[in-house]
């Protein structure tokens, strides 16, 4: 018993350190200890935090949990700000702590208003620890019916599927730029706001706001999709000069064997 | 009056160039059955030359500042007008320059070009092919970007392995305790100006070489016979060979428009094979990315410091093979240059490939 106590202590300082300390040290000291736990107080929260969406941006326990991941002895007490594992309600305000608009939404919208009484949270359709890239994909009737009926999901998954269908159309096409150099900063920021402007407006799961609202987005998809095309249109112009000075090399190299040719007969 | 004869002209009353431009163009022999091979040496010429040039302009933009080097880098690659196309030529160009090194390096080998009298040829040869990769090694940290901080870390790491002085080379190496301002400071200084005077010295000795003891003939065909070192200084001469202009630098030039071509064609079309994702963000020496490798160059080194049991067993086993491979025309002094006739050096040298082959993937996939 004593053992499990200290365990989920661990755990509970893992998982909490301060979140105004840099990047550098976010893993250290929480995976340090909890990463060789076993269940729920470290392997699986580790494992599953280590694919998430959350630790790629590198967010790491301490942003979440706070507490100090540089400090072995302090690093779950109360004076370096661990909170530790939230309850059912505490979550959208632990997730608020960055997700600050959807929080917002989420509180007026339906699912915010009977979240005493069992109502949904963010983790119950986003995962807590494995969090993911969000997509529409999370609006599905088996994860919607663990509640209620799927009929209204449905509908405001039909309103927004073409948006979001560009919306992840434009991202692969930002990340094809980056890949090749490109500085997609500007971009990136524009499309970031959109998004999280969007998806704000569907936390809100109220569909006449959703339908009335939808448009404006479209439209500023559209801008960003204009820089887009424009910076494709210049990679491909780049691409057709390439191949064209590609040809002259080839072509050159052949001559030049062509003319060595010629001289094979005075050898 | 033709401006170009006339200057010409002038120069010849002074300096007698036109007698040295024959000794050294039409009068210079090649063996006749000269093969493709030999075209690598001027191909890595042209390619060092464009790395000069586009490094030349890339070091107008460039700001070699931890603070800045990254954003000024983005900024050639965004809004410098051909800065993107010039810095892919020279990053390209970095890494096709070691293929072609290695091309030639193993041509050189398999064709036992490097026996004596060419010890020194070899030699300077194998220098500046190390040289080469210090050059890559300090260009990788310039850009100062999360691949840059990182490979620089672990590969100046391993210095710290070697006893005693471990620890004071690493600090000479920084310029401190970690990869910062002092190590961009002086592998900066390095790859702008100290490599580039040691290796212009070193590529005149090496063509010193070629062009004073004479080209080797290959070891091929029905009228090769090996010959017996002279006692004396010897020039190698071919006198019933072909000259080497416009014969042979005609095939020089077509070998130098197909290797263009490659770059080019990396260049417009599959840049982001020489640049890893982790290239493309700033140095963040707090955050360590996952699966860090090293260039693909160094590949076969980093596994193997993983597979020895001691860094120091796997960086001195390194140091005895490329210590072994610099000075092998000193142990392998026979006159037999055919591979036919070589059954044992042919298999240790396939062997050697698989070897190099096999720890790159090993490192790659590992």
């Amino acid at each position: 018993m004593k053992k499990i106590f200290i365990r989920a202590n661990l755990l509970f300082f893992l998982l909490i350190f301060v979140g105004t300390l840099p990047a550098a040290a976010v893993t250290d000291v929480c995976i340090d200890c909890h990463g060789g736990l076993a269940g729920q107080l470290g392997e699986i929260p580790t494992a599953e935090w280590q694919t998430s969406i959350h630790a790629r941006h590198r967010i790491s326990c301490h942003h979440c949990h706070g507490g100090d991941p540089t400090d072995y002895v302090k690093a779950m007490t109360a004076e370096r700000g661990f909170v530790g594992v939230p309850e059912h309600s505490e979550v959208p305000a632990f997730c608020g702590q960055c997700h600050v608009g959807v929080e917002e939404d989420y509180w007026e919208s339906l699912h915010g208003q009977v979240i005493d009484f069992g109502g949904p949270n963010c983790v119950t359709c986003h995962e807590s620890h494995a969090v993911q890239v969000a997509t529409i994909d999370l609006i599905n009737e088996i994860s919607c019916s663990r509640c209620h009926s799927y009929e209204k999901p449905a509908l405001i998954k039909e309103e927004i599927s073409a948006t979001e269908a560009m919306l992840s159309r434009l991202e692969a096409s930002i990340a094809s730029l980056y890949r090749v150099g490109i500085d997609t900063g500007h971009l990136e920021d524009e499309l970031f706001a959109t998004r999280n402007s969007f998806r704000r407006l569907f936390h809100s799961v109220d569909i006449d706001k959703i339908r009335a609202e939808t448009a404006g987005f479209d439209a500023d998809l559209e801008q960003t999709k204009a820089t887009i095309d424009e910076l494709e249109n210049t990679l491909g112009k780049r691409k057709i000069a390439g191949g064209a000075l590609v040809l002259l090399l080839l072509l050159g190299g052949c001559i030049a064997l062509l003319i060595r040719r010629t001289y094979e007969g005075h050898e | 009056m033709n401006l170009a004869k006339e200057a010409i002209d002038w120069l010849d009353r002074r300096l007698g160039v036109r007698e040295l431009l024959h000794k050294n163009l039409g009068g210079y022999l090649l063996p006749r059955n000269i093969n493709i091979w030999y075209t690598l040496g001027a191909v890595l010429l042209t390619m060092f030359v464009l790395q000069f040039v586009t490094g030349t302009l890339l070091l107008v933009y460039y700001v070699p500042h931890t603070e800045k080097a990254f954003a000024s880098v983005t900024m050639i690659m965004n809004e410098i007008p051909y800065g993107w196309l010039i810095r892919y030529l020279h990053v390209v160009g970095s890494n096709l320059i070691i293929v072609f090194l290695l091309a030639h390096m193993l041509s050189v080998l398999y064709m036992g070009s490097y026996k004596r009298p060419r010890e020194l040829t070899w030699l300077s040869g194998f220098i500046l092919f190390n040289l080469g990769l210090v050059f890559c090694l300090t260009g990788y940290l310039l850009p100062w970007s999360q691949l840059s901080f990182w490979a620089t870390t672990v590969a100046t790491d391993a210095a710290g392995a070697i006893p005693v002085v471990g620890d004071q080379i690493i600090a000479y190496l920084r310029g401190g305790p970690t990869v910062g301002e002092a190590t961009l400071g002086r592998f900066f200084a390095l790859h702008v100006m100290g490599l580039p005077l040691a290796f212009l010295v070193l590529v005149g000795f090496h063509l010193f070489c070629v062009r004073r003891v004479g080209i080797s003939k290959p070891p091929f065909g029905d009228d090769y016979r090996p010959t017996e070192m002279p006692r004396s200084f010897h020039h190698d001469e071919h006198p019933d060979g072909v000259p080497f202009h416009p014969n042979y630098t005609i095939k020089d030039g077509a070998m130098v428009f197909f290797a263009l071509a490659l770059l080019v064609t990396i260049t417009f079309f599959a840049p982001w094979l020489f640049i890893p994702p982790d290239a493309l963000e700033p140095a963040d020496p707090f955050f360590t990315p996952p699966n860090i490798k090293p260039e693909w160059y160094f590949l076969w080194a980093y596994q193997t410091l993983k597979i020895f049991p001691s860094e120091l067993l796997g960086l001195a086993s390194q140091g005895v093979a490329m210590g072994f491979l610099a000075l092998l025309p000193f142990f392998d002094r026979g006159i037999e240059r055919r591979p036919s006739n070589r059954p044992l050096f042919v298999t240790l040298y396939l062997l050697g490939i698989l070897v190099f082959v096999g720890l790159s993937m090993w490192g790659h996939y590992s």
